[in-house]
């Protein structure tokens, strides 16, 4: 609107303004002229400072000021104004038409029309608008772009099939191309829902520092009237079998405030989980909580998806896949003791019916005297706690119960210490008269692991604290995967506050900045925290009968809260622990042709690095046959290898790693990849208009929608780069002109009416 | 002959038990002390034993019962009350000094508590004497039926020959269900702490010395929930030792069974 007010104004648009520079072209005849009205307009002051009549000053000033403004215009207009523009010389130059080809092209988002019709009527024949304005003026080259950029000799071959945008790569592609070439630009056509991984910026680098501007043309609109988008999802990538998950989804949209929406999780086509979910206002991210059971083994593709709604602009956001390895094997805890006690007794049978988790009891019963429980044979433990590093990460957790730190020697916490930061274990000291503050463990490595703050103990206290205390969940552990007691987080806040007290002995309050606190009782006590701490986590549990919410009168014989609280604990406790060969892609999912990055570490049995390993990745496609490859060790970081393998046909690929030193088998690891061709193209589809007027921005070109796109061809003309001639445009006949002029004479002549003056 | 894996805790064991005039044992008595009159049945409810509240310590727990018209036909003292408190103070001791345990050590021994009590359920070792003449209503039976199949651990001792018939039919009362199954050597309860090598003991009765068992779900592989010592009374051997009326070696041999039972109970 405004561009148009301006052009019937000025005669040009405002960028024909801001590329010309202003001169005056004036013939002698226009000096001449111009001389004349500017003595007409002295003569026109003289006069006006002599007349007296019946006018007042002020009139007089008015009128005078009229008068010498006229004459000023047209003496303006006699000088010949002109703008000085460089212009592409026509047919002399090259311009990249880069067009989307990717699936968003086909959302039907504006008037119904899908964004695709408008490269088919603008650009898809010679004699379509768009196109035969820009030949006219330019050789044209055009390009396709989506996960890959080519260039194509018609716009009819575009499939608009492409699963992935690359902008960045598609502008890199199109210039080195034209590099040889006279370039007046590059245009690009999008909805620019670019989901590249790598930065634009660096993209665009090149064609600052060459002068090669960008024009682009966004497609669609900018914002969605009705759309409910899966935006994000949570979930770990293995698990051990039985698992109980609780995955984080966040949901977004516009124009459903306050509608109920279903939200479920299905396990391959099972459902295995659905929850109602009110949704907030617009634009407002709404994030829930699904608790389901990994209960099938092997790499399983879930989906999380939100029921479509009526209306809606795009409904395959509405869901999004991920892959989880649900491994079924066992994961070894050391249970180190002091002193027998209940607690013992309770966790191991708490613990015994879950296959993936092997416990294993060392209990001092006695001096020097240990008891051991679930040991995989008579060599394992013999002489205590180890006193090898590569004994103790042998196993994936530690719990600590009542054993007092000086039965340790300082390697020994040193190598405890370890087993979380270096080897990644996770750890778990249980409250006793013997652990924590109580058990001397301030002011050693342990204590530094430990999430919470040990509080000094009085040296003159014989008795110690004692409290009963109920226990209640905090915001965090009401949705905790480890205190999930129940099966919805209702219904697990409210288990928590009705199970019986327990006792502490350890009066801790404080947890570490960067801990989480889990439970709690009143006085502030602390009952269960955790937090990362180098490779691995910790946990802090300060209470000394948790066997109390099994044993006590008040809970009924069937009730399994104090298994399916341990359970969950100490599988969460090894959750995400990592082995010696540990196997990672670059993603879990990848477009057919897609080139997949592996890459593994491993590590000795002590979990110091190896840089000398053999090591092997084999493909297994879906048809079965391998691909083996040799992998390198990065010299990027110690213990890292990786080699490189381009997926194939959709399906799942399988890709197992073996690491070997000197022939001896090190260990193993697999990881999956599906290969399909993914949905990204429709989230966060709406156009994105903000990368697109930054390209152009920040290469000297403009951005344009499918309505103003008509003066794409004119203004390239004035602004690209290439072989251009210098051209001027004349200003003197700009409308506003002879509107000023008349509009000065009309106000001379509505003044002096409006004064009564002759 | 059966000997112990860890003999060597005897000498402290004997220092401190059998020996007249060492403080330990001898400073405990107090009341209740052994052979003192305990109340009628009538006054259980108000009679205070000097039960320890929970601390979280180990605390052995005597299981008191009502014996129905046979208390007046026998005219005797209070079968579940024999070798009181002394037993269980005794062992407490042995436990505490040669295992890293941290029991209680009241003068008392430990608690004593009825079958139905609530309490009961915070003390997950019980044992009972005389179960011969064991009765029970039907809130003891479910009381027991629900501590043991939480994880309670019960010892049945003090009790021969037709004994037997009442202690099966009360126990049946319990865990309808149930099967008393022998033990033998091979057990792990028999090595839990001590080695022990026979299970062949003095026949105090005159009849043979047997180990019975009753297990989770009536499986053998499973946890053992109580232990009966037929025609045993390791109990007595507990509360004497410190006189000297049994030979050292029998009294050994109970505090390895004793030991053994509160280890396995606590790690089963």
């Amino acid at each position: 609107m405004f561009e148009s007010l301006f052009e019937f104004l000025f005669k040009y648009r405002p960028l024909i303004f801001d590329q010309g520079a202003f001169a005056l072209r004036a013939s002698w005849f226009g000096l001449l002229a111009a001389g004349a009205a500017a003595a007409g307009a002295y003569l026109t002051f003289r006069t006006y400072l002599q007349v007296r009549g019946n006018s007042r000053p002020l009139d007089r000033a008015v009128l005078c000021g009229i008068r010498i403004a006229a004459l000023a215009v047209v003496a303006f207009c006699l000088l010949r104004p002109v703008l000085v523009l460089s212009s592409v010389v026509p047919q002399e130059n090259f311009l990249g038409v880069l067009i989307d080809d990717s699936r968003s092209m086909q959302i039907a988002d504006t008037d119904e029309t899908p964004r695709l019709d408008f490269v088919r009527e603008q650009l898809g024949t010679p004699e379509s608008a768009l196109r035969s304005a820009l030949a006219d003026r330019f050789a044209l080259r055009f390009f396709r772009f989506s996960s890959e950029t080519d260039r194509v000799a018609a716009v009819d071959e575009l499939e608009y099939a492409g699963s992935r945008t690359h902008v960045g790569q598609a502008l890199e592609r199109a210039h080195d191309e034209l590099s040889g070439v006279p370039l007046s630009g590059l245009v690009v056509v999008s909805d620019g829902a670019d989901n590249a991984d790598g930065g634009l910026g660096e993209a665009l680098l090149p064609l600052q520092a060459s002068g090669v501007p960008v024009f682009t043309v966004g497609l669609g609109e900018e914002e969605y009237e009705r759309d409910i988008q899966m935006n994000r999802v949570d979930m770990p990538r293995r698990v051990l079998k039985g698992a109980s998950l609780a995955v984080d989804l966040v949901v977004t949209h516009r124009g459903y405030r306050g509608e109920s929406v279903t939200v479920q999780v299905e396990d391959e086509g099972r459902i295995v989980a659905t929850q109602e979910v009110v949704l907030p206002a617009d634009g407002e991210p709404e994030t829930v909580r699904m608790r389901f059971t990994a209960a099938e083994e092997g790499p399983r593709l879930y989906s999380f998806s939100v029921a479509p709604q009526p209306g809606e602009m795009v409904t395959r956001n509405n869901v999004r896949q991920g892959l989880m390895v649900v491994e079924d094997r066992r994961r070894k805890i050391l249970y180190f003791e002091g002193e027998p006690r209940w607690e013992v007794k309770f966790l191991l049978r708490g613990v015994d019916d879950d296959e993936n988790l092997q416990v294993t009891l060392l209990q001092r019963t006695a001096e020097n005297k240990f008891f051991r429980v679930n040991v995989d044979g008579p060599d394992e433990l013999p002489g205590g706690f180890p006193t090898q590093r590569a004994d103790l990460f042998d196993y994936s957790g530690l719990v600590l119960g009542s054993i007092e730190a000086n039965h340790f020697t300082p390697d020994q916490l040193r190598m405890i210490a370890d087993f979380v930061n270096r080897r990644g274990g996770g750890l778990l000291m249980l409250g006793s008269h013997r652990s924590f503050a109580e058990g001397g463990y301030a002011g050693t490595p342990v204590a530094d692991v430990l999430p919470v703050v040990l509080p000094a103990v009085p040296a003159d206290s014989e008795e110690g604290f004692f409290a009963e205390v109920k226990v209640s969940a905090t915001r965090a552990g009401e949705s905790h995967a480890a205190t999930q007691i129940a099966d919805t987080e209702e219904a697990s806040a409210a288990r928590w506050d009705t199970l019986p007290p327990v006792t502490v002995v350890n009066p801790i309050t404080e947890a570490k900045p960067g801990a989480t606190v889990l439970l709690t009782a009143p006085d502030d006590l602390v009952i269960l925290a955790f937090q990362r701490y180098g490779a691995g986590k910790s946990l802090a549990l300060p209470i000394q009968d948790s066997w109390m919410w099994q044993m006590h009168a008040d809970v009924p014989v069937e009730d399994e809260t104090h298994e399916t609280f341990w359970r969950r604990l100490l599988r969460w406790v090894v959750d995400g622990v990592p082995e010696q060969v540990a196997v990672e892609l670059s993603s879990d999912r990848a477009e057919p042709e897609e080139v997949v990055t592996v890459t593994a570490t491993v590590v000795d049995p002590r979990f110091e690095e190896l840089n000398n390993s053999a090591v092997v990745a084999v493909v297994t496609r879906p048809d079965g046959s391998v691909i083996e490859r040799q992998m390198e060790w990065t010299a990027e970081r110690d213990g890292e290898y990786r080699t490189t393998f381009t997926a194939g046909g959709e399906g799942f690929y399988e890709v197992h790693v073996e690491a070997s030193t000197g022939g001896e088998l090190l260990g193993e690891d697999a990881a999956y990849l599906q290969v399909a061709a993914g949905d990204s193209e429709f989230y966060d589809s709406t156009m994105r208009g903000s990368l697109l007027r930054r390209m152009a921005d920040d290469t000297g070109g403009r951005f344009y929608t499918s309505d103003t796109a008509a003066a794409l061809a004119e203004d390239i003309q004035y602004v690209g780069g290439g072989v251009t001639v210098v051209e001027e445009r004349d200003l003197w006949d700009m409308p506003f002109l002879l509107l000023l002029l008349a509009g000065l004479i009309l106000g001379e002549w509505g003044y002096r009416r409006f004064r009564g003056l002759a | 002959m059966r000997r112990f894996a860890a003999r060597r805790w005897l000498p402290f064991a004997a220092a401190a038990i059998l020996v007249p005039g060492i403080a330990g044992l001898a400073a405990l008595a107090a009341p209740p002390a052994a052979g003192a009159p305990l109340p009628a049945m009538d006054e259980y409810d108000e009679y205070d034993f000097g039960n320890t509240a929970y601390d979280g310590r180990f605390v052995f727990v005597r299981l008191r019962y009502d014996m129905g018209f046979s208390r007046g036909f026998f005219q005797r003292d209070l079968p579940w009350a024999h070798d009181y408190p002394l037993a269980e103070r005794n062992l407490s001791r042995i436990l505490e000094s040669v295992t890293s345990l941290d029991p209680y050590l009241g003068q008392n021994g430990g608690n004593v508590l009825t079958l139905d009590d609530p309490e009961l359920h915070r003390f997950p070792f019980a044992y009972m004497s005389e179960p011969g003449y064991w009765t029970l209503n039907e809130e003891e039976a479910r009381g027991l039926r629900e501590y043991l199949l939480k994880g309670g651990f019960l010892v049945f001792d003090d009790f021969r020959g037709d004994h037997w018939y009442n202690f099966e039919q009360q126990l049946r009362r319990v865990l309808p269900g149930a099967r008393l199954l022998p033990l033998d050597i091979t057990h792990p309860i028999f090595h839990a702490f001590f080695g022990i090598e026979t299970l062949e003991m003095y026949e105090m009765y005159g009849l043979p010395v047997e180990f019975y068992g009753v297990f989770e779900d009536n499986d053998p592989a499973g946890r053992l929930m109580i232990i009966a010592n037929y025609n045993n009374d390791i109990g007595e051997y507990w509360e004497y030792s410190d006189t000297g009326w049994y030979p050292v070696d029998l009294t050994n041999d109970s505090y390895e069974f004793g030991v053994n039972y509160v280890i396995y109970a606590m790690t089963h």
